[in-house]
């Protein structure tokens, strides 16, 4: 395809404003899937992210579109994924475009991490096509809402294109914009080839499947290629195109979208952001931006069951074939037996692997409250990287803690600010600033700890704005803090896995609530069981679970036998999922009560 | 301590399984016979037993029913018949004289050993002195009244159709007609109810004399009313600590009373146990009858089919003849293995406090040492206080694990 008739573009919107819907629009409305294969929501391949309506993983489709001109042009939608976590992806994603979609719910406004997006598409010279969607709605309010994107970027609000994907309406118009406002990609065709990974798959039979951008020169089958940040050099399984499944074809031309596939291994050994050339007489200079994913968030993963590692470690291998971000070593804790401290892009990133380990792997995982990475400075001046709690070295060999901080944005009607202004007070945060985006909606600034906001920030925020807030984040400093490590003793026993570093402020009050916490948690055992908090030797909190006096089955007559056996073996199969510390026995919920230690009652 | 022990040397059903124990191998030495009455007036507000109100036309229909599917299952029993229990609902609205028909034609279908023991389930102020003099007549000699309370409030929350007055004159009324045998039941641990109405509630029993009690702790069944209050936070979830005090008070005040207990919820004067219930936690054999009955005999458990009528329609039927103990009416049969046979017996065994399990009846059964087969188990029980071994190598539950039987028993499964 001739470079000017190529337009490159990506998606930008929040959860559930429509993108996935509006996706499928334009894939029907150019004839790249037939009404028959319409599968809803085709370009989000997992179950789960149809269930959660995010899109996880980056996808990529080539459209032929019959333009008005008479011309017809290769489209390549290239996909995001949503949510904050996955910004660096998200970047890429932008940078393989000319220009975007930004999609506005017409009766939501413009959301944090949209605008976000939005300022990194800015700020790579994409070109904005604004579109409000939905507005079949009854509660549309498009005219408004464009005004509010005239007033927030500039836009012309008259530019601002009015559609409901769900019905049709106005979605030719998108395509026709896209034709005339996004430039064609620019680059050299005689260049020596390079390309942008954008995203990644594993696949079973073709290795690493590499979604690329053809940035200067063609790629071809026969091309030795050589990977410039990790240095692998590979000879392509295979070359394609989706549309939307994965057709091969012989080469890709500048300006081009489509997949190589590479034969590799791992997904680690092709990173998102890394650039393709050929090897011998290839590129000197890879494209800009790459970096390593840096894991924010770590958690403790043990199988339920003990028996259950092997198929642990097996699973969390697969899932790496996929997941480049994803970090894990082995791990042992005293009350947990052997598992893994696993590295996430942030608490979304941990959801998702947790779900999938237990939905695709059928494991049944056991996570400890997530941490963050704090640097420990000694006396001696050495700095150390601690990722949990029981790493935590001997106070008095202690210099100084530091733990990371994030700025944070929060978009929201105007009512709710005096309790979002509590929450983030409440969770250690700082004001920055406070700006009107229109009459009723503001956007705040403060500064928090990542410890504070992966712990019940984002539901709490959620549930104090009635859904309405939003939130966009990203790494600010490490900061050196009052910060002591708060240990909880089951039966005396210090259990390593419910220890948390809290501010020296804190102790006291999230000591006593997680010990109180824990009290209803814990079942009843044969004795009496002590729960202490301590910061040290000092004792701060201490409650006992007293012992179980009468559980037993008042009748069992003829009758009754097969079902009480049922009952018996249920409680035992009960009894497998609790944990025992010494010989107590502690209910997974435990391991998380200290993500809920703000909650009522 | 344990009078029953002793006392078993003058019940010649007992006798007989101690001295020429029952086996896998050699068939038992008696079965019991269940018979389910799955008719009320009203429903009680606990209550989640295979009951039906508005149906009571059908009694008669359902009665002859029994008969046929005794006379088809009878002629195959493995064991001469020890005990009858009528059980339900409540099978005090069946006429006596359909009841005096079932034991007859019982006695003739199969063989009753001398002396047996035949009990009805009556509900207070449902019979009256003619009604029981026929029921005894019929050869029914021992009534279990559902008392459960003494308390009006109680009894309004149970929906009960009685009073305590009702009880006092049902248990005058029946001793009068010559029975000689009557258990009260009591229910504990309600909702409400305090260490001191449980303590009237049991005096007043005591102060009518029964010969046995049985003291349940409420426990809330699906399906039933009273879940469903408890999950709407209409009534407070029965709270176990204020059973358990209710239970100890109680279980001191008995002996006092020359009672004793020989089963977790069961206590009795000596030689007044339940020989029919007895049968089921020593893991012998016994057929059950009627819709929603349950039954354990050739190495089978096995249910019936719930609805009455269908039942009924069932059995008048016929349909194919199926494998002994099944009768037209079974929809669920289990063969059960030597290993769950083991098991059984131990969960069962363990509830009678007295006698518990004994090597040597275990060792006749299945023919394999208890100590070999759950050495583990009963290792970590007795560690942990819940069980005691006996001189005569019983195991059997301390008073401690009597309250925490679940904790013991789920070791087996």
């Amino acid at each position: 395809m001739e470079i000017s008739k190529i337009r490159n573009f990506s998606i930008i919107a929040h959860i559930d404003h429509g993108k996935s819907t509006l996706a499928d629009r334009l894939l029907q409305l150019t004839g790249t899937i037939s009404e028959r294969d319409m599968q809803e929501q085709v370009l989000d391949a997992m179950d789960l992210e149809r269930e959660r309506g995010v899109t996880i993983k980056a996808s990529a489709v080539r459209m032929q579109y019959a333009a008005q001109d008479g011309e017809t042009y290769e489209m390549n939608l290239i996909d995001t994924p949503g949510h904050v976590d996955f910004s660096y992806e998200v970047s890429r994603a932008l940078q393989a475009c000319e220009g975007a979609l930004l999609v506005v719910d017409s009766t939501q406004g413009i959301e944090a991490q949209t605008l976000a997006n939005l300022y990194m598409a800015l700020e790579q010279d994409l070109e904005i096509i604004a579109v409000v969607n939905k507005t079949d709605l009854p509660a549309a309010r498009p005219d408004e809402i464009a005004q509010e994107i005239e007033d927030l970027i500039g836009l012309d609000a008259a530019d601002v294109l009015q559609v409901s994907a769900k019905t049709g309406a106005n979605v030719d118009r998108i395509l026709e914009a896209i034709v005339r406002k996004i430039p064609p990609p620019k680059g050299d065709p005689d260049a020596p080839a390079r390309a942008l990974i954008f995203d990644s798959h594993y696949d079973a039979y073709k290795g690493v499947i590499a979604y690329v951008r053809v940035v200067d020169g063609t790629i071809t089958k026969a091309d030795t290629l050589r990977l410039m940040a990790s240095r692998a050099e590979i000879l392509p399984v295979e070359i394609g195109i989706f549309n939307p499944n994965m057709q091969p074809i012989d080469s890709l031309s500048v300006g081009e979208v489509g997949y190589i596939a590479t034969g590799l291994k791992t997904v680690r050994e092709c990173r998102v952001g890394d650039t393709v050339t050929v090897a011998g007489h290839g590129a000197q200079k890879p494209l800009p931006g790459y970096k390593q994913a840096k894991p924010m968030v770590f958690a403790g993963f043990y199988p339920s069951d003990n028996d259950d590692y092997d198929d642990l470690r097996d699973a969390l291998e697969k899932l790496q074939l996929n997941d480049a971000s994803l970090i894990y070593e082995p791990e042992t804790s005293q009350a947990l037996n052997f598992g893994f401290r696993v590295g996430f892009l942030g608490l979304f990133h941990m959801e998702i692997v947790q779900e999938r380990l237990e939905r695709e792997y059928d494991l049944d995982i056991l996570a400890t409250a997530p941490s963050v990475e704090y640097q420990v400075v000694l006396h001696d001046g050495e700095v150390l990287n601690i990722h949990s709690p029981s790493d935590l070295p001997d106070p008095s060999t202690i210099s100084e803690i530091r733990e990371p901080w994030m700025a944070i944005e929060i978009f929201t009607p105007e009512d709710y600010i005096g309790p979002i202004m509590d929450l983030v007070t409440k969770k250690r945060g700082e004001y920055v600033s406070m700006d009107y985006l229109d009459s009723k909606r503001v956007q705040l600034k403060y500064k928090i700890p990542l410890a504070e906001l992966i712990v019940d920030f984002y539901d709490r925020l959620k549930s104090g704005t009635k859904g309405y807030a939003s939130l966009d984040y990203h790494f600010d400093s490490y900061r050196p803090e009052k910060l002591v490590k708060l240990d909880v003793l089951v039966n005396k026993h210090p259990v390593d896995a419910l220890a948390m570093i809290v501010h020296e402020d804190e102790a006291y009050r999230k000591g006593t609530r997680l010990v109180s916490k824990l009290k209803r948690l814990i079942p009843r055992q044969l004795y009496e069981v002590p729960i202490q908090a301590a910061v040290g030797k000092t004792v701060i909190s201490r409650a006992n679970v007293k012992a179980l006096r009468k559980d037993v089955l008042a009748k069992c007559y003829g009758g009754d036998v097969t079902r009480k056996k049922k009952l018996l073996e249920k409680q035992k199969k009960g009894k497998k999922r609790l944990k025992m510390i010494g010989n107590v026995e502690v209910p997974q919920e435990a391991f998380m009560a200290v993500l809920r230690l703000d909650d009522d009652g | 301590m344990f009078p029953q022990l002793a006392q078993q040397r003058d019940n010649p059903c007992a006798r007989t399984m101690t001295t020429q124990p029952t086996s896998m191998i050699t068939p038992p030495a008696s079965l019991a016979l269940y018979v389910h009455i799955p008719f009320c007036q009203t429903r009680c507000t606990y209550c989640a037993f295979n009951t039906y109100t508005g149906q009571n036309n059908l009694i008669l229909r359902y009665m002859r029913a029994l008969e046929r599917e005794l006379a088809f299952v009878g002629p195959q029993a493995e064991a001469p018949v020890a005990t009858i229990y009528f059980g339900g609902g409540t099978p005090s609205l069946v006429p006596p004289d359909a009841i005096r028909s079932f034991i007859r034609r019982a006695g003739e279908i199969v063989t009753l050993l001398p002396d047996p023991e035949i009990t009805l389930e009556a509900n207070p102020g449902t019979v009256d002195e003619s009604t029981l003099r026929d029921l005894r007549r019929a050869g029914v000699n021992r009534l279990s009244i559902g008392m459960q309370s003494a308390d009006a409030g109680e009894l309004r929350l149970f929906a009960r159709r009685h009073d305590v007055e009702d009880v006092r004159r049902t248990v005058a009324l029946a001793r009068r007609a010559g029975f000689a045998n009557i258990s009260l039941d009591l229910i504990y641990g309600v909702p409400g109810q305090s260490l001191s109405t449980w303590q009237h509630s049991l005096r007043a029993a005591l102060a009518m004399n029964p010969d046995h009690l049985s003291m349940y702790s409420l426990g809330i069944e699906d399906g039933t009313p009273m879940q469903r209050w408890i999950e709407r936070g209409a009534l407070a979830a029965p709270n176990p600590d204020r059973a358990a005090d209710m239970i100890e008070w109680a279980t001191g005040y008995l002996v006092a009373q020359g009672f004793a207990q020989y089963e977790i919820s069961n206590w009795s004067r000596p030689g007044r146990e339940s020989r029919h219930n007895l049968h089921y936690w020593r893991n012998l054999p016994y057929l059950g009858l009627g819709a929603g009955a349950h039954g354990y005999a050739a190495r089978t458990r096995y249910s019936t089919v719930l609805l009455p009528a269908e039942y009924i329609a069932r059995i008048e039927a016929q349909g194919a003849p199926l494998a002994y103990p099944l009768s037209a009416a079974a929809v669920e049969s289990e063969p059960i293995d030597a290993q769950t046979a083991m098991t059984e017996h131990m969960i069962m065994g363990l509830r009678l406090t007295g006698e518990g399990v004994a090597a040597a009846d275990f060792r006749a059964r299945y023919g394999r040492d208890l100590w070999d087969v759950f050495g583990a188990e009963l290792a970590a029980l007795l560690a942990a206080g819940l069980i005691e071994r006996t001189p005569d190598d019983r195991v059997r539950l301390t008073p401690r694990g009597r309250l925490l039987g679940n904790h013991v028993f789920a070791a087996f499964v």
